[in-house]
């Protein structure tokens, strides 16, 4: 089969790679119908998270028809139509009694790498190192789901494949986001990144009661999409603009009720933090770049939370906590709980509530993918979100 | 103390000992530490079942290569002997083993009889606290010194690690009827560098098969 392989910081090709096979009772081998690249595999792509091995296949949001199933696995038969959660949970560990799925004790197979660096391992993920499993992804043709009797979703509808295929990931992790912002009726939300995921996150703000939602990006073709979803949007690159008066202008100088960091490790400042993070990071002496995080617990108003689904990986610099302790902020992160949310989310779209298909800017070919990260990586061509058809052969 | 604060008295009893004697009268004290140069382990996990299913699973000894990393054979070769068969790079070792202590539910304690390597310990099955299941603790001991456990992670695991490994290993197939694992998934060329890192992260250990060696 063909997949997307990588092999080496910036270095992705497509390549011809022997099939998956079922290796455990509770696999199943998907083909896959739709796959999409995710904002958190540039971070692969960069080099940014450790533990990737040359070969690797990436991709975690995919989904597809059921094409052989082992001998444990009951809930799913041959032509069955499933989206796949990209956390890979065992159903039975304490974790995931406590529906605490991404942090699942049984399904990482190299737990041990994780309990050096975090102290304790979380779940596998599907192409995403081998620090968190070192399972093939699904930027592929055919993918081996293991643990298939807990995760995969069937979607029994005939909603087609685009308007359910970011139930694997994004619209879960913005949901997550916005419900660990801890919203009540009439809040104001502050979203930094208006990526896939940040824009889910508005969505989901406003589907959960935020009265305002407040957006920061500095790409027009984002800010556009947050504004055509109802958010007032606050460009960071233009004159003039500093955030955290904007967001003082905006909210009467309380601050917003919360703030979700979409950004993650990579932020772009063009300020003195943004060269000091630059350098640290360039020397190996720092890991992440905090920029984001270090301004949202600065703007988030006291007694606020802070919500992060912005990936961080490692050792994160002047960081301010005594400004997170001074104002008694609360603070949520983490990899999405992914199976608490994909039956809710389903109902959503199947009512009509949302539809993130709309999202989809690009539709590719898996040879194309490689090229494609660098256009999304650089910002170019208005990329809002790629969707990969494995099967075709050029573009539709 | 604590109940000087509280009206309620306390739902459970306060442990007087636990698994590997770490409490005691309410008091956390490590277990005694390793002087003797000698290779030593203590680990512990927590495990969705009762005392009685993973006493059952771990007495089990012809099973044991389902879930034990290398281990080829075990057999039984008395009421509390049995002959242990591993497999590392190619060369077989071997040793007898006795079991010392067999508590059903509670306990066994055991030591190897000749063969190598040497080895002594005990694993520990107790209930958890607040219903979570069971805490099973191993206490392991290995008749060599630094040199040898050096060699033996260079050339395949770190002895320290295979019995962490193989709690872990237990831990899954108890809980949820296999063992993840990725080997023999598909993947792109590894090259020099991918081929070096699984071996670093312990990935060119096979895993055990779990259940798939009943099926089979």
């Amino acid at each position: 089969m063909k997949a997307v392989c990588w092999m080496g910081k910036n270095k992705l090709e497509t390549l011809q790679v022997p099939d998956p096979k079922i290796l455990n009772p509770h696999d199943a081998i998907l083909q896959i119908t739709r796959t999409a690249i995710c904002g958190s595999d540039l971070h692969l792509f960069d080099g940014f998270i450790p533990t990737m091995e040359s070969g690797d296949i990436l991709g975690h949001e995919f989904m597809g028809i059921v094409e052989e199933t082992g001998p444990e696995v009951k809930n799913l038969k041959r032509g069955d139509r499933v989206v796949v959660p990209f956390t890979i949970a065992c159903g039975n560990c304490l974790f995931c009694q406590k529906q605490l799925w991404s942090a699942c004790d049984n399904t990482n197979p190299n737990a041990h790498l994780m309990e050096t660096m975090y102290g304790y391992s979380g779940s596998g993920l599907f192409g995403y190192s081998h620090m968190m499993g070192g399972y093939a992804g699904g930027q592929a043709q055919y993918v081996r789901v293991p643990f298939a009797n807990v995760g995969p979703l069937k979607i029994e509808s005939d909603l087609p494949d685009e308007k359910v295929l970011f139930l694997s990931d994004i619209f879960p992790t913005g949901y997550m986001a916005a419900e660990n912002a801890d919203i009540k009726e009439g809040d104001t939300v502050a979203v930094w990144g208006c990526g896939p995921v940040g824009l889910f996150a508005i969505a989901s703000a406003f589907l959960l009661g935020a009265g305002r939602v407040i957006a920061i990006d500095r790409f027009p073709e984002r800010l556009a999409f947050a504004r055509g979803i109802g958010a007032v949007t606050i460009d960071y690159t233009q004159p003039d603009v500093s955030v955290l008066t904007a967001i003082k202008d905006l909210t009467g100088g309380i601050g917003p009720d919360g703030a979700i960091d979409c950004v993650g490790l990579e932020s772009h400042f063009n300020d003195l933090q943004g060269v000091y993070d630059k350098i640290k990071t360039a020397l190996f002496m720092e890991t992440d770049r905090p920029g984001v995080l270090r301004q949202a617990i600065q703007a988030v108003r006291k007694g606020g939370t802070l919500s992060i689904p912005g990936v961080y990986g490692g050792m994160l610099d002047k960081v301010p906590f005594g400004a997170a302790f001074g104002k008694g902020i609360n603070m949520k992160m983490g990899q999405t709980h992914m199976h608490r949310y994909m039956k809710p989310l389903l109902e959503r779209i199947e009512k009509g509530q949302i539809d993130p298909s709309t999202l989809i800017s690009h539709r590719i070919t898996l040879d194309q993918a490689p090229e494609m990260y660098k256009v999304w990586r650089d910002k170019k061509e208005r990329v809002t979100k790629i969707v990969i058809d494995p099967w075709a052969t050029k573009v539709a | 103390m604590a109940n000087t604060l509280k009206e309620a008295p306390r739902l459970e009893p306060l442990p007087r000992i636990a698994s590997a004697a770490i409490i005691e009268d309410g008091r956390y004290l490590p277990p005694p530490a390793d002087g003797d140069g000698q290779t030593w382990v203590r680990t512990s996990t927590l495990i969705q079942s009762t005392p009685e299913e993973c006493y059952r699973l771990w007495r089990d000894l012809p099973n044991v290569p389902r879930w034990q990393e290398l281990m080829k054979e075990v057999r039984v070769t008395g009421p509390n002997t049995s002959h242990w068969v591993m497999e590392v790079n190619g060369k077989t070792m071997e040793w007898d083993s006795e079991i010392l202590k067999d508590e059903p539910g509670k306990r066994i304690a055991w030591r190897s009889t000749g063969g190598s390597p040497q080895n002594a310990g005990e694993v520990i099955f107790d209930t958890a606290a607040g219903g979570r299941g069971t805490i099973v603790t191993i206490l392991q001991e290995f008749g060599f010194g630094r040199v040898s456990s050096a060699t033996a992670t260079v050339l395949s695991r770190n002895p320290k690690q295979a019995v962490i490994e193989n709690l872990r290993h237990f831990k899954a197939l108890v809980e949820t009827g296999e063992i993840p694992t990725i080997q023999g998934q598909s993947h792109g060329p590894r090259g020099v560098s991918g081929k070096l890192k699984a071996s670093l992260y312990g990935e060119h250990v096979p895993t055990p098969r779990g259940d798939l060696q009943r099926a089979s």
